[in-house]
């Protein structure tokens, strides 16, 4: 029988795990065609040639036109692990491009993914994460991912995950939270994260500190986070070797201390001079997130006493590179030599 | 075959001139060879003329039927001469009688009974015919008393007999046997060996073949590598905007809710110092009208004690010990002595009426009876009147002294 392929010995780059895509505009049709054939083998090589051809935001457009998304959306129920590894991390990367989120939102694939939630394959559950996270960072995908209540699970999540799709799980929290804040809240996230806050993952640390940055911008996440006694392990944070996490540590009591009984919560735990130090340190989101926190703190009299006698540093902060951080200071000092 | 030996029986039959009914109006008998065209307009042009019958077919004299095929070629043309055959030993016609004719449905299907009937017919005559010729013998008969035998005559005497020697031959292929592999076949060396060498760079330059098949290969590879780290770029660009945006969004943040909160605490500051104020004031407001009552008040109740006293005074609270010693006791007792003595002088004067009315009655008595005829009435009147005005005397003297 005659093959295309002109030698017995094939040339090393072809490789026989992938479909032979057809040329032109017929590739992906010819995709779809074989993403829906019942045969095992068929289906898995269409995938591994999709996941290659998705790389082209054109592709990707073409996919989304023709409907991949609704096979796609089948195979991820399919019962052999690779082919919802592939499935998924074709939908990770067409996350990646703005079609394909607009495209995820448009055909409700975020439902669909929610169902691997608890996939025993750890790739694919690490692959629907890393979409759901790119989701997470647009604000419409965020919407998507609250919409479908999917926040409770992904906070219970947090408990029983490995680190890494744990990391995943926090950064696609701190987008949602943007949005909507109560039903994490109402899932009991505030201890969940206190726990993470001591973890020894660096990056844990930080992108948990971020989280409860973010669930203590309402009022309810202030008091619950008064309440579970998180003021004293932020404090703690701040002296924390990495900047990313002193930076979180010190947003997260700037939010936390905005009600007066946080504010008093973190004076009596101490917080002026871990913060004062932070002033100058070098990034900075950190400076500004100190000063930020300092602010907070110096509306409430005593913290006021203190820091009068601490304005030359804000002063000195005046001149920083960053816009944000002068008029921060600016501002900090304006607070701090008020007189009522 | 049947119905082809039927057929031949009947033609068969109709040369014999047996009463084979075929109707003579059957233009398409296979008998009939010679053009039917110039007939049938014959016929029609026949017909137009005749106003009394119109024929189906018009009579006409038949042409023979060739006995021999034609050379081939010439069937298509006619033969000048056009022999007409002999309506005599012409097979279509009717011939027999005609009473008791078979007559045939008009329809070009026969009636299938009628067929079957017929090949039966048929079948039967023949088997008669085959049976007939069998019994028919080719001999002579045999003279009286003996007998015709069935003799052999050859050399050698056979054995004849219904029964057919049947021998059994069976064969059978062997089971599963795979054919075996042909053998390669080399043919046999023929001609002369003739070698040929293609040296190095004479079929084709490698180095320039190759090239533009490289650049394709190595520009795929590269597009795809370069999508794929612009990708990788761009999500990282995007994070990096995000990133930087999430700070000022978190510091803005922040600073709005420390403004709301400040602005919150300052008001709720405001509210309380407004209601102590206030509360103040009432308290003032309070007091002022408590001392201005006050004042009033003893203002009032300055005029009070006086004019309690005089109205106490008027209304005879107060009062003068002596006076009310007189008022209250020496006055009733003066007048209750005033009261005796007027009494006693009533009673005296009563007492004195009472006598003087004793003796008045008396004297008028005394007066009535010793003038008892004389003068009674008149002097009874004067008494009388006396009397009454000695009664009216007291009753005005009593009069007096209790209007004194």
């Amino acid at each position: 029988m005659a093959h295309a392929r002109i030698s017995a010995k094939l040339p090393p780059d072809i490789d026989p795990t992938k479909a032979a895509i057809a040329f032109g505009e017929r590739a992906l049709p010819k995709l779809n065609e074989e993403l829906q054939s019942p045969e095992l083998l068929t289906r898995q090589r269409a995938l591994m040639a999709l996941c290659d051809l998705v790389h082209d935001p054109e592709n990707v457009y073409q996919a989304i036109q023709l409907g991949f998304l609704d096979n796609l959306k089948y195979l991820l129920l399919d019962h052999d692990s690779t082919v919802r590894e592939k499935t998924t991390e074709v939908l990770y990367i067409m996350a990646s491009h703005n079609v394909g989120r607009d495209g995820f939102i448009k055909y409700g694939v975020i439902p669909a993914l929610s169902q691997l939630l608890n996939d025993p394959v750890d790739i694919c559950r690490r692959n629907m994460h890393r979409a759901f996270e790119i989701m997470a960072e647009l604000p419409r995908g965020a919407v998507g991912i609250v919409d479908s209540s999917l926040i409770s699970s992904l906070v219970l999540k947090l408990k029983t995950e490995l680190d890494e799709i744990q990391e995943l799980i926090l950064d696609t929290l701190s987008g949602c939270l943007c949005i909507e804040a109560f039903e994490a809240l109402a899932t009991g996230a505030v201890s969940i994260l206190k726990e993470k806050l001591t973890h020894p993952s660096v990056a844990i640390r930080s992108k948990a500190a971020r989280v409860l940055l973010g669930i203590s911008v309402p009022l309810e996440g202030k008091n619950i986070v008064w309440d579970e006694e998180v003021i004293p392990v932020l404090v703690s944070l701040l002296e924390d070797s990495d900047p990313e996490v002193r930076a979180n540590a010190a947003g997260a009591l700037m939010n936390a201390t905005i009600t007066t009984q946080g504010k008093y919560a973190a004076l009596s735990a101490d917080a002026i001079p871990p913060l004062l130090k932070l002033v100058d340190d070098e990034t900075s989101k950190v400076r500004l997130n100190a000063i930020k926190a300092l602010t907070m703190l110096s509306e409430a009299p005593e913290g006021r006493k203190t820091l009068l006698n601490h304005v030359d540093l804000f002063r000195g902060q005046l001149n920083d590179s960053s816009e944000a951080v002068s008029r921060a200071a600016k501002i900090a000092i304006k607070v701090i030599e008020w007189k009522p | 075959s049947e119905r082809r030996v039927a057929g031949q029986q009947q033609t068969g039959d109709c040369s014999r001139g047996r009463a084979e009914p075929r109707a003579p109006a059957a233009p398409a008998a296979a008998m009939a060879t010679g053009s039917m065209l110039p007939a049938r307009n014959q016929e029609a042009m026949a017909a137009a003329a005749s106003g009394t019958y119109s024929y189906c077919s018009r009579p006409r004299a038949l042409p023979t039927r060739r006995r021999y095929r034609g050379a081939p070629g010439h069937s298509e043309q006619e033969e000048e001469p056009v022999r007409y055959a002999n309506l005599m030993y012409d097979r279509r016609v009717v011939r027999g009688n005609t009473y008791a004719l078979h007559a045939l449905p008009w329809t070009a299907q026969p009636d299938p009974l009628e067929i079957q009937r017929q090949r039966e017919a048929h079948r039967k005559a023949l088997a008669r015919k085959r049976a007939k010729e069998q019994h028919q013998s080719r001999t002579p008969e045999p003279v009286e008393g003996r007998k015709h035998v069935d003799v052999q005559t050859e050399l050698y005497l056979e054995e004849l007999g219904d029964r057919i020697i049947e021998v059994d031959v069976e064969c059978q292929t062997d089971a599963f046997l795979d054919r075996p592999p042909t053998p390669l076949f080399i043919p046999a060396k023929t001609g002369r060996d003739v070698a040929t060498q293609i040296e190095e760079g004479e079929l084709f330059d490698f180095d320039i073949e190759v090239k533009p098949m490289l650049e394709v290969l190595i520009g795929k590879i590269i597009e795809q590598a370069l999508l794929e780290v612009m990708e990788e770029e761009e999500l990282a660009n995007l994070r990096a905007h995000q990133y930087a945006y999430e700070e000022l969004r978190n510091a803005e943040l922040a600073e709005v809710q420390r403004l709301e909160e400040q602005e919150r605490r300052h008001r709720e500051e405001k509210e309380r110092r407004k209601n102590q104020q206030s509360q103040l004031l009432q308290k003032q407001k309070e007091t002022s009208e408590k001392i201005a009552a006050r004042a009033f008040a003893q203002r009032y109740l300055a005029d009070l004690i006086p004019s309690v006293f005089s109205s106490l005074r008027d209304s005879g609270y107060f009062y003068d010990p002596v006076e009310r010693d007189i008022e209250k006791e020496f006055i009733p007792w003066v007048m209750a002595e005033v009261d005796e003595t007027l009494e006693k002088k009533i009673l005296g004067r009563g007492v004195l009426d009472t006598l003087i009315r004793e003796v008045v009655e008396k004297r008028l008595d005394a007066f009535d009876q010793p003038e008892a005829s004389g003068q009674p009435a008149g002097q009874t009147e004067a008494s009388h009147r006396g009397s009454v005005q000695i009664e009216a005397l007291h009753q005005t003297e009593t009069q007096e002294p209790e209007a004194e």
